[in-house]
C-alpha cells in the first residue's frame, strides 16, 4: 500500500506510538542487560512492588483487594512480546487497576522491562539431562496421569504446558519433594459431606460463600451448593503424592527439574 | 384575573413540586428523619448505615428481586456509595467517572467523566467512593487530587479545586463530607511519603477555608513524636471520609499509617497523628482530642474505618461515644466528648499484643515487626478490618462491620525518599498454607462483646443495616446477600455477576422500598415482587 509522502512523517511517529493500531512490535534495547536488570530491580520495587510485591508475585495488592498478576511465571496476559508489555506499562490496563506509566519514560520502562523479564528467566541446571527428565516424566514417574503438557497428559493437577507457576530451580524441586509446602491456588483439597453423610473428596474447581465445584477420584465434575448438603471444607493440602522424594533419586529430580524448565525456555521462545 | 393567577401558581408550584427541595445543612442533620433519600456517604451524620425502612424484612427478603439494572460501561474496582434524592440516584466510578440515574428506568440521565493523568501514585486502583450533595450541586474528588463541583440536574461542572500535586504522591478517593456550607475531603498517598490533612472547602466557590495537618510540624504539638526529620515525610493519610456531630461541633476523622509503612527505624517514636482517631473543631479546623490506636505502626494499620457516632453505656450511665473496628485487630470506644478511652476488645485473631491497657495503650509482644526475611503478624497488612463501611443499628442496638481474620508475612527493607515515589520500605505477603477467611461481624459497641461472626471465604464489602431487621453486604464472587442482623444467618443471596467492592444502600421509590448496590461495572437496584 502506498502512502501520499507528507504523510510519512506522521505514519513514522504512529509506527513509535506505543499501542497505537499502526505500531510495530517494539524490542527491548536492554534484553539481557544486567546494569538494566539492576536499574530496573529499583524502579521495580519503587512502581510496582506496591501491588504486585517484591518478589512479583503477586504481594500485598491481594490484602487490598486487588488481582495483581504473578509477574514470575513469563506469562502475561497482554501477550508476549516486548512491545505488548510496553503498552501495558506506559499505559495500564483499563479497567484494573494497573495505571499508566508513562511518567517514568522510555528508558525507565524498558529497563523495568529487562527486570520482569529476569524473574521468568530460566536458569540452567547443570546437573540434569531434560532427555533423561522427560523419559520419566512420562514413563516411570507417571506425571501425565496428573499433569498436562502440550496436547499431553491430564489436566487434573497444574498444566505445565508453559512449565508451570515457578520457575527457580529451588521451587522446581520442592515441587515435586515436597507438593504441600505451596500449593498452586486452586489445586486444594474438597471434602463434601452430604445429607446422607456421604463424604465426597476431590479436587478443588471452585469454593466459594454458596457453592463448590469438584473433581472426584473418578474424574467425574460435580457442583454442590452449601445449602443441599452438610458441609463443604477446603483441606490446603496437595493431591500430588508427597513420596517423590524418596521414590526418585537427587538424579531423577534434577533430570525432571531440567525437563521442565525446557518445556518453559521453549515456550518462551516461541 | 386573579383567581385565575392563583390557580396558575398553583398548578407551577404542584409541578414543581416533583423537584425536591434543595439541600440544607438541616436536611443532612435530619438525615436520619428521611427514610426515602440517601444524602451522605453514611446515610446519617453519625455514620449509621441504617436505613429506617421495613418493608423489606426476614420474612420477605428471600423474595427480593432485581427491578432494573444499569451497566455503566466503566470497568475496574467500583467503591462508591450512591446517592439518592428526590426521583434520582448519583453515582461516582472509577477513573473520574459519575453519573445521574432516572429511579424509574435505571437509565442514565447525564454523564461526567475527566481525564486521568500518567504519574499518579496509587496503591489501590482510580477509585472513588461517592458524592457528598449540598444545595442544588453535587461534589467529588478526582483521583489526581481535585474537588470539583456539579450542577445537580444536568452534570455540569461548576469549579474545579486543585487539592494537590499529584504527581508528589498525593491522590483522592473519599467521599467528601457536607458540614454547613464547607466540603471536607480528606486525601490518600502514605505510602509515597505525602504530609496528610483534613482540608475544608467553601461549597460555593471552591476556595479552601481550613486545612488541619495530620502529622505536625517544627514547632508544633507532636513533633516531639517523630525522630529527626522524619515528619517530613510522615503519611497520615485521610482516605475514608470521616463523621460529624453537630451538638459538638467536631468532625471525627480516621488518620492513616505513617511513612514509611514498614520502617520505623527512620521515624522514632509514636508518630502523632497516624493511626489515630483525631476530633476538629467543624469552623476553625482544630484539634479537640486525639486517641491513637496504635503508636508508631509498621504494619500499615491506618485508622480510617468509619468512626461510628454511638450512644453507649458505660457502668449504667450514657455516653456519647465513637466506635471503630480498627485495622490492628482491636474494636476501640471512645468518649467522643473528650477523646477518652473506654473499651477496647479484639474481634480477631491478634498476636502483637496481649490486649489494650487502660491507658488505651496497647500491650505490645515483642518481636513482632517486620524483618528482612518476613515475620508473621496477625492481622495482615489490610487489617483486621480495612476500610470497607461499617454500620450501627440503633433497632438491634448491635455495631457490625466486615474482616479479614488471619496472618501475613511482613517484610521490610531499607529505602530513600524520593518524591513523587512510592515510600513503603518492604510489603506483606500471604503466609505459606494459611489461607485467610472473611466474616462479617456483630458485637455490642458499648463493650466491644461480639455477639455473632458469620465467616466468609474472604472479607467483604461494605454494610448496610435496616429497620427490617437485616445487614446487606457483597463477596469478591459476586454474591450480594442479606443477613439476618440479630443472629447473622445468611436470609437471601443473589449472584451479581462480578466482584462487589461497595455497600449498597436502601431507599423509596413511588412507595417501594430498594436495595441498590454496584457490582462490577454494573449498578443493581432490587424491590420485591
Amino acid at each position: 500500500m502506498a502512502f501520499p509522502q507528507w504523510l510519512k512523517p506522521v505514519l513514522a511517529l504512529l509506527a513509535i506510538a506505543p499501542g497505537s493500531c499502526f505500531a510495530q512490535a517494539l524490542t527491548n534495547p536492554f534484553a539481557g542487560n544486567a546494569q538494566a536488570v539492576a536499574d530496573g530491580s529499583k524502579i521495580f520495587a519503587q512502581s510496582c512492588a506496591p501491588c504486585h510485591g517484591r518478589d512479583g508475585t503477586g504481594g500485598q495488592g491481594q490484602a487490598e483487594g486487588m488481582r495483581p498478576p504473578d509477574l514470575t511465571r513469563g506469562v502475561f496476559k497482554a501477550g508476549r512480546q516486548d512491545s505488548d508489555l510496553f503498552r501495558v506499562v506506559s499505559q495500564g490496563v483499563r479497567g484494573t487497576e494497573m495505571p499508566s506509566f508513562a511518567a517514568l519514560g522510555n528508558d525507565q520502562i524498558w529497563r523495568v522491562l529487562t527486570f520482569v523479564r529476569s524473574l521468568s528467566t530460566v536458569a540452567p541446571v547443570l546437573a540434569g539431562d531434560p532427555a533423561a527428565g522427560e523419559t520419566l516424566f512420562w514413563g516411570k514417574g507417571n506425571c501425565g496421569s496428573c499433569h498436562q503438557v502440550g496436547t499431553k497428559g491430564t489436566r487434573l493437577g497444574p498444566d505445565l504446558t508453559r512449565g508451570g507457576r515457578r520457575s527457580n530451580v529451588k521451587s522446581l524441586r520442592e515441587s515435586i519433594v515436597d507438593p504441600n509446602a505451596d500449593i498452586t491456588p486452586g489445586f486444594a483439597i474438597i471434602t463434601v459431606e452430604t445429607r446422607e453423610h456421604q463424604k465426597i473428596s476431590g479436587l478443588e474447581r471452585w469454593l466459594d460463600n454458596f457453592s463448590a465445584r469438584l473433581i472426584d477420584q473418578s474424574g467425574n465434575e460435580r457442583t454442590y451448593l452449601r445449602d443441599d448438603v452438610i458441609s463443604i471444607d477446603r483441606e490446603m493440602r496437595s493431591t500430588m503424592p508427597d513420596n517423590y522424594g524418596k521414590m526418585f533419586s537427587a538424579t531423577d529430580v534434577d533430570n525432571l527439574v531440567a525437563y521442565i524448565q525446557k518445556i518453559r525456555r521453549e515456550a518462551n521462545s516461541q | 384575573m386573579k383567581k385565575l393567577s392563583w390557580i396558575l401558581l398553583t398548578a407551577t408550584l404542584a409541578a414543581q413540586a416533583q423537584v425536591p427541595a434543595p439541600v440544607t445543612t438541616q436536611t443532612l442533620t435530619n438525615a436520619q428523619q428521611d427514610p426515602n433519600s440517601w444524602l451522605s456517604y453514611g446515610k446519617n451524620y453519625y455514620g449509621w448505615r441504617y436505613s429506617p425502612l421495613t418493608q423489606i424484612t426476614a420474612a420477605n427478603v428471600a423474595q427480593l428481586a432485581p427491578a432494573w439494572i444499569l451497566p455503566t460501561g466503566v470497568p475496574g474496582n467500583n467503591e462508591t456509595t450512591p446517592l439518592v434524592y428526590g426521583d434520582m440516584m448519583y453515582l461516582t466510578g472509577p477513573s473520574n467517572n459519575a453519573w445521574a440515574v432516572d429511579l424509574l428506568t435505571g437509565k442514565k440521565v447525564w454523564s461526567y467523566s475527566d481525564y486521568v493523568p500518567s504519574g499518579l501514585g496509587l496503591c489501590c486502583g482510580t477509585v472513588n467512593r461517592g458524592f457528598a450533595m449540598l444545595g442544588d450541586r453535587l461534589f467529588k474528588v478526582n483521583i489526581q487530587s481535585t474537588l470539583v463541583s456539579l450542577e445537580a440536574k444536568s452534570g455540569k461542572v461548576l469549579w474545579e479545586t486543585t487539592i494537590d500535586d499529584y504527581k508528589k504522591g498525593y491522590s483522592n478517593t473519599a467521599a467528601p463530607l457536607i458540614i454547613k456550607d464547607m466540603v471536607v475531603v480528606g486525601t490518600a498517598g502514605a505510602e509515597w511519603g505525602i504530609r496528610g490533612y483534613i482540608d475544608a472547602y467553601d461549597a460555593a466557590t471552591g476556595k479552601r477555608r481550613w486545612r488541619f495537618y495530620t502529622v505536625p510540624t517544627a514547632g508544633e504539638a507532636g513533633i516531639e513524636t517523630w525522630g529527626g526529620n522524619s515528619y517530613k515525610t510522615g503519611g497520615g493519610s485521610t482516605w475514608i471520609t470521616g463523621t460529624y456531630d453537630p451538638e459538638l461541633n467536631l468532625i471525627y476523622w480516621g488518620i492513616g499509617n505513617p511513612g514509611p509503612d514498614m520502617d520505623g527505624s527512620v521515624r522514632k517514636g509514636d508518630n502523632l497523628y497516624t493511626c489515630a482517631i483525631v476530633a476538629i473543631d467543624a469552623d476553625t479546623g482544630k484539634l479537640k482530642w486525639y486517641f491513637q490506636m496504635t503508636p508508631h505502626d509498621v504494619h500499615d494499620w491506618d485508622a480510617v474505618a468509619d468512626p461510628v457516632l454511638v450512644e453507649a453505656m458505660v457502668k449504667g450511665v450514657k455516653v456519647k461515644a465513637v466506635a471503630q473496628a480498627n485495622r490492628n485487630g482491636f474494636y476501640y470506644l471512645l468518649d467522643r466528648t473528650t477523646g477518652k478511652f473506654i473499651t477496647a476488645k479484639a474481634y480477631t485473631k491478634v498476636n502483637w499484643a496481649d490486649g489494650i491497657g487502660a491507658d488505651g495503650r496497647p500491650i505490645l509482644i515483642a518481636g513482632r515487626e517486620p524483618t528482612p526475611e518476613g515475620n508473621m503478624t496477625c492481622p495482615g497488612l489490610g487489617g483486621g478490618h480495612n476500610w470497607s463501611a461499617t454500620a450501627y443499628s440503633p433497632k438491634t442496638g448491635l455495631y457490625y462491620f466486615g474482616a479479614t481474620d488471619g496472618c501475613q508475612m511482613f517484610n521490610v527493607e531499607k529505602m530513600e525518599y524520593v518524591e513523587g515515589n512510592q515510600y513503603q520500605a518492604g510489603d506483606a505477603v500471604a503466609v505459606p498454607k494459611e489461607p485467610t477467611s472473611g466474616s462479617v461481624n456483630a458485637v455490642d459497641p458499648s463493650t466491644g462483646t461480639l455477639k455473632w461472626k458469620h465467616t466468609l471465604m474472604s472479607n467483604p464489602s461494605g454494610l448496610l443495616a435496616t429497620a427490617g431487621g437485616l445487614v446487606f453486604t457483597g463477596d469478591s464472587d459476586g454474591y450480594m446477600m442479606a443477613l439476618d442482623g440479630l443472629t447473622g444467618k445468611v436470609l437471601w443471596h443473589y449472584q451479581t455477576g462480578a466482584a462487589i467492592r461497595s455497600p449498597a444502600i436502601s431507599y423509596t421509590f413511588h412507595g417501594k422500598q430498594y436495595i441498590a448496590m454496584v457490582s462490577g461495572q454494573n449498578l443493581l437496584a432490587f424491590k420485591l415482587p
